[in-house]
């Protein structure tokens, strides 16, 4: 991929896109976050989508053109030419088959390229990527009821709903869940993928500034879904080093039974974040297992009272973590 | 009402009497659709059991070949055969306008049909009483979700028999009940096909398995 | 066998009991007292004006394809309605709800509804509008013109076609009550697992749901069996295949498309519910369940079930755009072609829902590529009905409008779904407000086809047309509702703004909140529109002609308007693809039969009605695991079948002198006018 190619391309798309936005709410860029994508994996994202998007756009602009303009060019009262019998065309046909046919012709081929360039178990585009020299940092991710455990196994540590990651090297996130479903989704950096019980699954992605972003489930799991937000930290090695060091000083310790308690259904208004050290290192295996033999974690009739019912929220306001 | 154009009589505009449709040809049409409707019913059956007939899924309990008794399974498909050439020989007496030819045929494949349900059930319930009931595994599930389905058509298919006896008694060979007793023995003929394929398909290819 | 339940269970009442009515939430409340006042009110007003028995009569039993079809569509604009309020309250929520800061009422921590609150209102949304809502007006407008087009006297089996009606109206039904007693389901429509499974979802609301759609979905296979036997058995002498209007093609797709898929849903909830049930695990995540199996099965049916309310929507496009410009469609075999193309590819694409699911690049790629092949048919259609117009002589009556509407939705909405099939995009939006606009353009592309088809045959039904002024007064401001609600979506969707979400964590949204609310309040003067345009039309009356729009081309056209309940008084012969219009080019359009024969037709039952009532029990009672209730009605239904089994009834006849009768005064005949009993024949051995 050639990046000054692509950042030509979204010139001319995003204001195209943005313009009505800005006019409808005058909301700020920064908010409509898939216009800025981080990193290499989200970068090709967008430039294969906006390929895909202009190639589009060259039958559907002319398409939407003719729509405006037939209606009222043959409009009864404009007496243009009338040819009530003309009902066929071997040339039109051909046409109408064989353009859409072309172009589609090329949208699957530039689409298959781009899926095995992001494909989140082993990305092509990470395959050169600056961080591929050097070991890659490995996260175990388990989805609860509404909480993110982020396992560093290689640290011998954890937690909770912030995932720090140093810049500059390639991230894989190994993920399940405990009872239900999940979307594991970082908007502007990894591709959403997601996170099931007694199944894994994989992501990756690396970043290269240091920056911050948020993180979110997408697929609904119950009452706290809404909540299930967490940070997503970038920072430089160094730093990371020392944020490692300071986790593993931390007496709380994630056992499995500790981790028990954590995956009782939990509202975390606000994704207020836990650390803990050395973690079982066999923990995400043990969460496999237990999802396998039928174990759930069954929501409390307080988050599933028919009627309003305050405690099925956290007691504070979250916070918006961004 | 006359006509003002003198082109309007030459050409054939209306068609008196044209709507009286043969009834039973497209009630038999609509009962090739219903079967279209149940076997893609058993299609999705037979793609979940090929889904869940795995290790994995069985969740450390039986798997097919511990679960099957082919010589019951073999039995079983010649009785229900025997059924279906039954009820055919009934048919033929329909062709001859014989009630209780018909009532013979449909009788001997209805017994025929009971004994096959009574053998899958005896297994299907020495099964459940050894431990390995559909809530065991995921496999479990679907082996007996289906034989169960299969058996429910059967049973359906014996409650109608017993129907069709007594309207062939009473109502005699009205279209109605002509249409019944062709559609029926479709409906019959399927269900034999239908074991056929999962006498192939779980008690040959998986017991081999 | 059966699993234990939460809560209390007694044999007699199983899960029910006073703490299932929701006599302490304000909202249901009230809403209680609305549909139990308009309910008293209607009932009332029938009685009042003697017309229950004629309801009972002419309605509620009869086998009449014309009466079901208005039925349906009744009860789908009824649904819509219900489904549209739940819409609005999912909007105001979002936008009360947004931000740490947001305000709480009525107990709610944000916004004014609980989050099981507003998860059962989104699973009744989506469950509603795409079974009570699109699938009754489709099916309703197949039932009122398929027969009419192909010259038929009815359906080819008119008591299955009111059985049809009834399971949809008992599914309708089971929404309605879970209302009022317990709860609705808050797994979202699509039923996820193992969220719908008993141990994360202990309560009755995916009962009801999964009923609900059970019983709708037996009522649309019956459906589709129904109508592929009429397409095929039931043609006027002289149609040939390709003579046949579009829109019987497209319906005989769509339906070929409904018959081949809901089996496999209903194969997917029968699962769901033994495990519910009896405790099973086939899509549990422990003991070997394997929940994306439902996942792929409730696809498999999914994906080909949004073409299935799609394809209708292009057939009628396909006889409006001729119509208003007064021409013949553009390309008629390859808009045949193309309705089976697109009705193939749909049965081949269903993983694109779940990308994000594992699955390798080979199946992504696949199925990415898969789903792009249906833009291609999709643009033929759209560039057929382009060269209609070209050359044409067009006029804006109100039907056209929501056909060029229609078109320029799918465009958009065709660009989106292209995009998402991409997976490269999709893992960037799936599960977003993007999706959800995405959809609803689509979905707003049936809405418009449906609503230019109820006001284009409107007059053929009753006589009278829909008032043009405030009909166009109600396109106008639904489509300025429908883009203030939707483009927003688009944009929020690029904002990283997941679906389903009752809470929305960032307030800078605030503003794009705001213009899709204020698109909910435009949908409200639209509603004020449609009412005044229903009042007008009722009130005026204007008489309409039969060939109400004038250009008409198709065989409705040809019979009286209104129609009479026996359609054509003489069977027609058919000439040419578009009789109507070749007859007007012969100049005998106006030519009417010379003499009439005696028409057979059937006797009016309430076997379906009855087996509807009994259906809706039946899924109450297993719903609240009231077990014995549960057999009584399942009893019940295979008796009163069987029992109607053993009716000799077939039918009566309508002499020539009755037909020549009411060929003079054609209101006689009409669907709303009382018939006389006529004496049932007994049908008598063949030997
Ligand atoms: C050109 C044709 C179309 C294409 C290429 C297309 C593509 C897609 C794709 C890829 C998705 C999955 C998006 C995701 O969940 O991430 C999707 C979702 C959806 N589409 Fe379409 N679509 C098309 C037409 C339609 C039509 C005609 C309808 C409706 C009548 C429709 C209704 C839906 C619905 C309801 C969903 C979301 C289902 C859910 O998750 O709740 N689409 N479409
Ligand atoms: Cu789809």
């Amino acid at each position: 991929m050639n990046p000054p190619k692509q950042r030509r391309a979204s010139l001319l798309l995003k204001p195209l896109l943005a313009l009505p936005a800005l006019l409808l709410s005058g909301c700020t860029m920064a908010g409509i976050r898939l216009f800025h994508p981080a990193g290499l994996v989200a970068g090709a994202e967008m430039h294969y989508t906006l390929i895909l998007v202009i190639t589009m756009l060259i039958i559907i602009v002319p398409t939407l053109l003719m729509t405006i303009i037939f209606p009222l060019r043959y409009h009864h009262s404009r007496n243009a030419k009338y040819t009530p019998d003309w009902h066929f065309s071997l040339t039109i046909e051909l046409l109408a088959w064989g353009i859409p046919f072309a172009i589609v012709a090329f949208l699957c081929y530039l689409t298959i390229q781009g899926v095995y360039a992001v494909n989140p178990w082993a990305p092509g585009i990470l395959a050169n990527a600056p961080g591929a020299r050097q070991p890659p940092i490995n996260v175990e991710v388990i989805a609860t009821d509404w909480q993110w455990v982020f396992v560093y196994p290689d640290q011998g540590i954890a937690t909770i709903d912030d995932l720090v990651v140093p810049s500059g090297r390639v991230v894989h996130l190994q993920m399940t869940a405990t009872s239900n479903m999940n979307g594991f989704y970082i908007p502007q950096v990894a591709p959403m993928v997601d996170a099931m019980p007694a199944m894994e699954s994989r992501d990756a992605f690396e970043l290269d500034q240091p920056a911050t972003y948020t993180g979110f489930s997408t697929d609904f799991s119950g009452a706290g879904f809404s909540w299930m937000q967490f940070s997503t930290r970038v920072v430089p090695q160094a730093e990371f080093d020392s944020w490692v060091a300071s986790v593993q000083a931390n007496p709380n310790q994630l056992t499995y039974a500790a981790f028990q308690k954590i995956a009782q259904p939990t509202v975390n208004a606000g994704a207020k974040p836990a650390y803990f050290s050395a973690p079982d290192k066999n923990l995400f295996g043990e969460v496999m297992t237990a999802a396998m033999q039928g174990v759930v974690y069954p929501v409390p009739d307080s988050f599933t009272k028919r009627v309003s019912d305050n405690s099925a929220q956290g007691a504070q306001a979250p916070a918006s973590p961004q | 009402m006359a006509t003002s154009n003198p082109t309007g009589a030459a050409l054939a505009l209306w068609n008196p009497g044209a709507d009286e449709h043969d009834p039973i040809s497209a009630r038999t049409y609509g009962f090739w659709l219903y079967l279209i409707g149940d076997a893609l019913l058993f299609c999705s059956l037979f793609a979940s059991y090929a889904v869940l007939d795995n290790p994995v899924n069985a969740a450390g309990g039986p798997l097919t070949a511990q679960v099957i008794n082919t010589p019951h399974g073999l039995w079983q498909t010649f009785i229900i055969l025997a059924s279906v050439l039954a009820y055919s020989l009934g048919t033929v007496s329909l062709k001859n306008g014989n009630a209780a030819g018909v009532q013979l045929g449909i009788l001997a494949a209805l017994l025929l049909g009971g004994a096959f349900l009574y053998i899958s059930g005896t297994d299907l319930w020495a099964l459940a009483a050894q431990g390995n009931g559909p809530t065991r595994s995921a496999f479990l599930s679907v082996f007996f979700t289906l034989l169960l389905t299969h058996g429910l058509h059967m049973l359906f298919g014996i409650l109608w028999m017993l129907v069709m006896l007594v309207q062939v008694g009473v109502l005699g060979f009205t279209k109605d009940v002509v249409g019944r007793l062709l559609n029926l023995r479709l409906f019959w003929q399927f269900q034999a096909t239908m074991w056929v394929c999962v006498y192939f398909y779980v008690y040959l290819l998986g017991g081999a398995r | 066998m059966q699993v234990a339940v939460d809560g209390p269970w007694s044999p007699l009442l199983g899960r029910l009991s006073l703490a299932a009515i929701p006599y302490d939430n304000p909202i249901l409340v009230s809403t209680f007292a609305v549909v139990a006042l308009l309910g008293i009110v209607i009932i009332g007003a029938a009685l009042y004006f003697g017309k229950l028995g004629y309801i009972w009569r002419e309605w509620l039993t009869t086998v009449d394809h014309k009466k079901i079809g208005v039925m349906y569509i009744i009860l789908g604009l009824v649904m819509l309605f219900r489904g549209f309020m739940d819409g609005a309250m999912m909007r105001t929520q979002q936008l009360l709800a947004d931000g740490p800061n947001s305000p709480g009422y009525l107990g709610a921590q944000h916004g004014y509804l609980p989050p099981y609150h507003f998860d059962q209102i989104y699973t009744a949304h989506g469950t509603l509008m795409l079974f009570f809502a699109a699938t009754p007006l489709v099916a309703g407008l197949g039932n009122l013109i398929v027969p009419l087009q192909i010259g038929a006297r009815d359906m080819a089996f008119p008591y299955l076609n009111a059985t049809s009606l009834w399971l949809t109206v008992s599914g309708a039904a089971l929404c309605m009550i879970s209302l009022f007693v317990g709860e609705f389901s808050n797994a979202t429509w699509v039923g996820l697992m193992p969220f719908s499974e008993m141990p994360t979802n202990p309560g009755v609301g995916v009962d009801y749901w999964m009923w609900a759609f059970q019983l709708s979905s037996i009522g649309t296979t019956f459906n589709a069996i129904n109508m592929i036997a009429t397409i095929v058995k039931m043609r006027a002498p002289g149609m040939r295949w390709f003579r046949m209007p579009v829109y019987c093609w497209s319906s005989l797709t769509t339906n070929i498309i409904g018959l081949s898929i809901f089996p496999v849903v209903t194969v997917a909830l029968t699962m769901l519910g033994i495990d519910r049930y009896f405790g099973t695990h086939f899509f549990t995540a422990g003991y070997g369940g394997n929940f994306m199996l439902y996942v792929n099965l409730f696809w498999i049916w999914g994906h080909p079930e949004v073409y299935f309310l799609m394809l209708p929507a292009f057939g009628l496009f396909s006889e409006i755009v001729p119509t208003f410009s007064n021409k013949a469609l553009f390309g008629y075999p390859t808009m045949v072609a193309a309705s089976f193309s697109i009705g193939g590819i749909g049965w081949v694409v269903w993983a694109h829902h779940f990308f994000t699911m594992g699955m390798g690049p080979e199946l992504n790629g696949y199925f990415s590529a898969a789903t792009m092949l249906v833009g291609i048919p999709t643009g033929v259609k759209a560039f057929n009905w382009l060269f209609t117009m070209y050359r044409g002589r067009i006029t804006y009556a109100t039907p056209m409008l929501w056909a060029l509407i229609g078109l320029v939705l799918l465009l958009i909405g065709g660009l989106t779904g292209m995009m998402l099939s991409a997976s490269v995009f999709d893992y960037t939006v799936h599960n977003s407000l993007f999706v959800v606009a995405h959809f609803h353009c689509m979905v707003l592309v049936i809405g418009a086809a449906l609503f230019a088809g109820v006001t284009y045959w409107w007059p053929k039904v009753f006589g009278f047309k829909l008032d043009e002024r405030n009909g166009q007064m109600y396109f106008w401001t639904f489509v300025l509702a429908s883009l203030l609600v939707f483009v927003p979506l688009f944009y929020l969707g690029f904002a990283g703004v997941t679906r389903r979400l009752d809470y929305i964590y960032n307030p800078a949204l605030k503003p794009l909140l705001w213009v899709s609310e204020g698109g909910i309040g435009m949908y409200f003067v639209s509603l004020f529109y449609f009412g005044k345009m229903l009042y007008v039309s009722l009130r005026d009356q204007i008489p309409a002609q039969a060939d109400a729009w004038g250009t008409g081309r198709t065989l409705e056209w040809l019979t009286h308007t209104p129609v009479p309940f026996y359609n054509f008084a003489v069977t027609p012969q058919i000439n040419a693809r578009d009789e109507l219009a070749w007859r007007k080019a012969k100049g005998v359009e106006g030519v009417q039969p010379t003499h009439y024969v005696p028409i057979h037709l059937p006797s009016n039952t309430a076997v379906p009605v009855i087996i509807g009532a009994l259906a809706t029990v039946f899924g109450f009672a297993m719903t609240w695991r009231i077990w014995w209730l549960s057999i009584a009605s399942l009893l019940a239904i295979i008796i009163v079948v069987i029992i109607r089994s053993f009716d000799k009834n077939e039918g009566y006849v309508l002499s020539a002198e009755d037909i020549a009768k009411m060929e003079n005064q054609v209101a006689l005949a009409s669907i709303i006018a009382e018939q006389p009993k006529r004496p049932a024949l007994a049908q008598v051995e063949a030997h």
